[in-house]
């Protein structure tokens, strides 16, 4: 075989083709969803800009040296396997090494220098240009907790952002180290544990944009999607207020019967109701007790913290960011969370998951609740709530919905968080129970962790709720 | 382990090297030159971690530094006891070259000695590897050191009666000289160390820092 | 010597030739063979988890492998392909040529260098075994903290990696004792620091890099083992613990471990440029003060890999400027070596060829690299794939083709035999093509918002064209490393033979015979200037315009082992002993559990049966004289 012959033409004049020629041919497509080039923000504009500049440098010298190295093979080959001459022998010469020891120093430094400019540009949002939004992230293994303070607005994946203002993000981990990134808005910053980050970015137009967590942080890191809904700030604005309103009556009878599905079944990790402001401050201690009750007894623990789901079906993806939202994608996803989302902890951990409980007609029904989980209309008329009933349906209200009891506490005497509640009445008193929702660190039940339960019932339930609950509890 | 082994390595002659420094000698410095950054190392995250543990018991509810202090001083004492041994191994006085080999090694156990009761009253004080970050740094970096200082009673005791018998040689003599650079060494990091833990004040875990990073874990 | 007799415990090996002898092997050459046998191994195996990682990517949406799989392989992936392929190979060429370059009989500490190699094979099997007991480490090669934690890992997966690692350590540190002895002590006589052939030079910093680095990873991964087995708190949040300390340890090793990976390549085309060129390496003191500065620097830039996590502008900044650079020296390099190929008459066979693939792709390496040493550009591009691009075109375009280079170099000096030319040349454009092919593509796949150690995407991302060049080019790779495979099988079944000094070569060892004897040097040679072999070829040339100054050359000495018997040092197996005792002792550790109180803690048995049998091995090491009775 004539080897030589066949491989002149890849030899050297084309080899510097071969690393740009599947970057030519895929082209430079900004419109991709997580293309670092088609930027919508301040941030990730100045950052492609450097990026660009940096690049043609780049190229320059790439070109200069890659050309000078073929032309080197090319005229100072040998020629014939005969010639045994030897050509000058130069041992170095001092001028030529002092000037390129020089340029590279040069060039550097002019890339120096716009960097460390725009480190200092970036660190934290502008103050002269309006207001700036403040939003809490959350990271969870794997999935984003998203509050906004002050708010009283809690969701998750989903982060509602106004077109043309500042926003700052202050990130907190509640595991491992995750890492929030929208390429088109802003690079990358690392979310430690233990830490707080901030991280400022404007949207210049509106879109939905995507974002990923980009520092490895176990199973099912691949999926730790999210996106960014960037909208005019009246649009943002009626979002925000829509959070804040009580979710609409629901209509059909698989919603009614997957409500009563989810109560028993999702709602020790899941929240619904943080519409209502309390629910909403309580969200994060909420969590954080999930969180402690998940360390410590990771081999058989039944709850871990897991996103906020008010007025989910308002929302547009599902997953953290994964696949669309519809019923289709929802009835996949609760039948099987792992076949969309290998890792994911709910299946390994749900009641319902364990003991194979789920039927299929209660997948059907969970999602059709799941999925007519949206605000009242603005403009709707909200009745005044009249709970009435006895004390204890009121008691039962209260502890079902906003102040969050059934997230830690189950009625029967299986222990979630807290201790099961069966039967209390014949273990405490009616002041032994008041103590214990609003001082809970004044007796622990033996076996559970001190300072689990927040300190915070005294101030968000009304003393009426107070004396409804403790009547509910004693009926268990 | 490895170390130790090399020590009684031989190859070549001793004085026919390139720097003029015998092999095994030269092998000794590399050695302590990357045990530098070894104890660096721990000795980084100690000040690192240095008043930022969440619960106690906190350094100043444990340390005895009165009782250390006279510890270090062993441990100091040994060192000028290496410093005998080597000079009289130089005069050719093997009688007396044992006896400060031995010095040696008595007052380094001595020194093991205190560090075995400063463990045990930390525990029994509630203070173990896993009770805070202090009590993981503080075992963690004075444990290690504690194991150089053991290998290195290990090695002198192997020395002063399985070495030093007979004549002394030029070669013995290296031996002891390496024994040496090893020991002094192992000084100087305890006195860095003594510095870093005991010398250095340390709060009492009340400090602000601690509160705003358990604020940050807890609820952010 | 020793003064009391110490009863012998297994009796010396005697044979030179079978299995035993090469358990008792103290020869640096066997040595250096066993390092590149085992290096090569783990590259086939490495390669075959690369191939596997690429078939899952290949499409979106795939499911191949499940998530859980991935990890396990990309974190063995780049475990392997940094502890056991690219560290072994190095040493490897350490092995055999820098005693020989520098005209030693062996290395400093012979049955030291044994323990060394043994320890890395304890500590690559039982790493690779983790596949088999329970699942291999999945936390990646860089092993963050706190998902190492037994929280966010459980299993043992992570425990088989700190440990291995662990024991990987102390073989890396031994051998870099004993290669920093021997090169400042052992050179022949009048072979000056300046003097020493460039590839013993950057044998030289790696091997101080190593000495002072791998301490620092050491302790990293003691307190990770420790918080694993123990429950100590050093990277846990929940007591206060810091996870970005394990990643200023991990880097204030990983910076100058990137430098140990690639100065050795250099290192080796410093050597095959000059000779292939028919020209003296052009600018040597520039080439070897490069060298150092980068040893050096590597020290001051391992923030750079920490950009995005939030240290602040202040720190960012620091680490922009001394990472710009440190990008200097590497410059002065690659400007140094095509200062030596120009006006040179090239001898372009398979080895020079990949010392110029070598340059042309780490050129490509270290401007990407430029690209991201901007904390404000790295935003974007840190921890995607286009980082991967970037560290590949160094890792594999660099060091990985300089090996090959150094391969097919010193192949007739090892073995005796020439590797076929034709079939290395296949090898060589197969590999560079489907190297550009698999790793090109990443950079766009990065800039295009792939982030990396992902185990799937999803459809309509825009990254599917790419994925699948960067498969069909892994897969090429793989054609080549077939190439290489048939080549070497070839060369070793064909009966030719290759001359003692096939290239023409510059440097010592090509001035004794292919192989070379168990003794190399008949008689040690006397060094009057850098080349000195080529300047015995060609005296004429040694007075020219940089003036190589001729120093009257030292008194010949006798050979100073007299006469012709030359001692070597004996075969011993209480390296191997050792060896296994070390690791079965720090092995150990894995038997305790951290839900033991720790007031309560057992002995680990196995350990202490680990620590008596090193401690056996080690006693019959320290009174085994090194040369045997009547020994040869």
């Amino acid at each position: 075989m004539n080897l030589r012959r066949l491989l002149r033409p890849l030899r050297s004049r084309f080899l510097f083709l071969i690393p740009i020629a599947p970057a030519l041919l895929v082209a430079c497509n900004k419109e991709d969803a997580q293309s670092t080039f088609g930027t919508s923000g301040p941030i990730a504009d100045t950052q492609a800009s450097l990026f660009i500049f940096i690049f043609w440098i780049a190229v320059v010298v790439f070109v200069l040296v890659e050309a000078a190295l073929i032309y080197s093979i090319v005229k100072f080959r040998r020629r014939g396997d005969s010639d045994d001459s030897l050509p000058e022998q130069t041992h170095g010469n001092n001028k030529l090494e002092v000037i390129w020891t020089i340029i590279p120093v040069i060039i550097l430094v002019v890339i120096a220098v716009p960097t460390i400019k725009i480190i200092y540009d970036q660190d934290g949002p502008p103050t002269d240009q309006g207001p700036v939004l403040e939003v809490n992230v959350r990271a969870h293994q794997w999935w984003w907790e998203i509050d906004y303070p002050g708010e009283d607005v809690v969701t998750s994946n989903e982060i509602h952002i106004p077109v043309g203002q500042w926003v700052n993000f202050t990130m907190h981990s509640d595991d491992v180290i995750h890492s929030f990134w929208v390429p088109k808005l802003a690079g990358k910053l690392d979310i430690v544990p233990g830490d707080v980050r901030q991280l400022a970015m404007k949207a210049d137009e509106a879109g939905f944009f995507f974002g990923q967590c980009a520092e490895f942080c176990g199973e099912a890191h691949a999926k730790m999607r999210f996106r960014v809904k960037a909208e005019e700030p009246e649009e943002f604005q009626a979002w925000l207020d829509s959070m804040r309103r009580p979710p609409v009556e629901l209509v059909s009878e698989d919603a009614i019967a997957g409500q009563t599905l989810f109560a028993a079944n999702c709602s020790s990790c899941h929240a619904t109701n943080t519409w209502q402001a309390p629910a909403a401050r309580n969200e994060r201690t909420r969590l954080a007790g999930l969180r402690t009750a998940f360390i410590g007894n990771i081999e058989d623990s039944a709850v871990i913290p897991a996103p906020n789901l008010t007025h989910f079906a308002s929302r547009e993806t599902l997953g953290a960011g994964l696949i669309e939202l519809n019923s289709e994608n929802l009835i996949k996803w609760i039948a099987d969370p792992d076949d969309v989302k290998e890792g994911n902890r709910m299946k390994d951990l749900a009641a319902p998951y364990r003991n194979n409980s789920l039927s299929t007609n209660d997948v059907r029904q969970l999602a059709a609740y799941l999925l007519e989980l949206k605000p009242i209309a603005a403009d709707a008329v909200v009745a005044a709530v009249d709970l009435g009933g006895t004390a204890e349906e009121r008691g039962e209200a209260v502890f079902a919905g906003s102040s969050g009891c059934s997230g830690c506490h189950s009625t029967g005497s299986a222990t979630l968080v807290g201790p099961g509640l069966a039967d209390l009445s014949s273990r405490s008193s009616d002041a032994e129970i008041h103590e214990s929702i609003t001082d809970p660190g004044a007796v622990i039940v033996e076996g559970f962790p001190d300072s689990v339960m927040p300190q915070i019932f005294e101030s968000t339930l009304s003393s009426d709720e107070l004396t409804d609950l403790i009547a509910y509890l004693k009926s268990l | 382990m490895a170390q130790a082994a090399t020590v009684q390595e031989q190859h070549g002659h001793i004085a026919d090297t390139n720097t003029g420094i015998s092999n095994r000698k030269l092998l000794m410095w590399v050695f302590l030159a990357s045990d530098c950054l070894f104890f660096g190392s721990f000795i980084a995250t100690y000040l690192v971690y240095r008043n930022e543990s969440l619960a106690g018991p906190y350094p100043n509810e444990v340390l005895d530094i009165p009782i250390t202090s006279v510890s270090t001083f062993v441990l100091l004492m040994s060192s000028l006891a290496m410093v005998l041994a080597l000079h009289y191994a130089q005069k050719d006085q093997l009688g007396l070259t044992r006896f400060w080999i031995l010095a040696v090694a008595v007052l380094g156990a001595i020194f093991l000695g205190f560090q075995v009761f400063e463990f045990t009253t930390f525990v029994n004080e509630g203070l173990t590897i896993r009770s805070n970050l202090f009590g993981t740094t503080f075992f963690i970096l004075t444990g290690f050191h504690g194991l150089h200082v053991l290998m290195g009673v290990l090695w002198l005791l192997g020395m002063a009666f399985a070495h030093f018998k007979g004549a002394l040689t030029s070669r013995s003599v290296e031996d002891l000289e390496m024994a040496g650079l090893y020991w002094h060494f192992v000084d100087i990091v305890w006195i860095i160390i003594f510095t870093v833990i005991y010398l250095i004040g340390f709060s009492d875990g009340e400090g602000i820092e601690t509160i705003e990073h358990a604020a940050s874990i807890i609820g952010g | 010597m020793t003064t009391i007799a110490f009863p012998t415990l297994i009796s010396r090996p005697t044979s030179y030739t079978g299995l035993w002898s090469w358990i008792g092997t103290v020869d640096h050459k066997r040595i250096g063979t066993l390092y590149g046998v085992t290096a090569f191994l783990y590259f086939l195996i490495g390669g075959i988890e690369a191939l596997v990682i690429r078939g899952q990517l290949s499409t979106a949406e795939n499911d191949m492998v499940s998530p859980e799989i991935f990890n396990q392989l990309f974190t063995m992936h780049g475990t392997t392909m940094v502890f056991m392929v690219v560290m072994p190979m190095s040493a490897a060429f350490f092995n055999w040529m820098v005693p020989l370059m520098i005209g030693a009989r062996d290395v400093a500490f012979p049955r030291l260098n044994a323990f060394s190699y043994w320890a890395f094979l304890f500590g690559t099997i039982f790493l690779n075994m983790s596949f088999f007991l329970g699942g291999a480490p999945n936390a990646g090669w860089f092993g963050y903290a706190n998902l190492t934690g037994n929280t966010y890992s459980p299993g043992d997966g992570v425990t088989f990696w700190a440990l291995g690692l662990t024991i990987l350590g102390v073989a890396s540190l031994a051998a870099s004792f004993n290669f920093i002895v021997t090169i400042l002590n052992m050179r022949a006589p009048g072979m000056s620091l300046m003097k020493m052939p460039v590839f013993v030079w950057m044998a030289l910093v790696t091997n101080v890099l190593l000495a002072l680095a791998m301490p620092v990873i050491a302790v990293a991964l003691i307190q990770l083992g420790l918080d694993r087995v123990l429950g100590t708190n050093f990277f846990n949040p929940l007591a206060g613990g810091d996870p970005v300390l394990w990643q200023h340890l991990f880097w204030l090793f990983g910076h100058p471990e990137v430098y140990i990976l690639i100065l050795p390549a250099m290192g080796i085309v410093s050597e095959t440029l000059p000779v292939f060129s028919k020209k003296p390496l052009f600018g040597y003191p520039a080439i070897v003060l490069a060298g150092a500065v980068i040893g050096f620097m590597g020290w001051f830039v391992w923030s750079h890999h920490m950009f995005t996590v939030g240290l602040g502008p202040a720190a960012n900044s620091a680490f922009t400027i001394s990472t710009m650079l440190i990008a200097v020296p590497t410059g002065v390099k690659i400007f140094n070596w095509m200062g030596t190929v120009w006006g040179g008459k090239l001898h372009l066979n398979t080895s020079m060829m990949f010392s110029l693939g070598f340059i042309a792709m780490f050129v490509i390496g270290g401007l990407s690299g430029v690209t991201h040493a901007s904390p404000p550009t790295d935003a974007q591009q840190q921890d995607t794939y286009y980082i991967v691009a970037h560290f590949h075109y160094v890792l594999f375009g660099g060091s990985i083709l300089g090996l090959f280079a150094g391969g097919y170099y010193w192949w007739p000096k090892m073995t005796g035999k020439r590797l076929g030319e034709s079939f290395g040349k296949w090898h060589f454009w197969t590999m560079l093509i489907g190297f550009n092919l698999t790793f090109g593509p990443m950079h766009w796949l990065g800039l295009n918002g792939m982030p990396r150690r992902i185990s799937t995407y999803a459809e309509g991302m825009g990254w599917e064209t790419s994925n699948a060049i960067a498969t069909a080019g892994a897969m090429l790779i793989a054609v080549s490393v077939l190439i290489f495979i048939i080549n070497v099988i070839r060369t070793i079944s064909s009966k030719q033979e290759a001359e003692d000094d096939p290239w023409d070569g510059r440097t010592l060892e090509w001035s004794i015979p292919s192989p070379p004897p168990a003794y190399n040097f008949a008689r040690i040679p006397q060094v009057k200037s850098l080349d000195d072999y080529w300047y015995t070829k060609h005296p004429e040339l040694l007075h020219d315009e940089r003036g190589e100054q001729t120093e009257s050359p030292a008194p010949v000495e006798e050979d100073s082992h007299g006469g012709g018997s030359i001692h070597l040092p004996s075969m011993s197996y209480y390296p191997f002993v050792v060896a296994i005792g070390m690791s079965i002792g720090i092995i150990g550790f894995m038997e305790i559990r951290v839900d033991i109180p720790s007031t309560d803690l057992q002995l680990p048995w196995l350990s202490v049966v680990g620590i008596v049998v090193g401690m056996w091995g080690l006693l019959g090491w320290i009174f085994e004289p090194v040369t045997a009775e009547g020994g040869h």
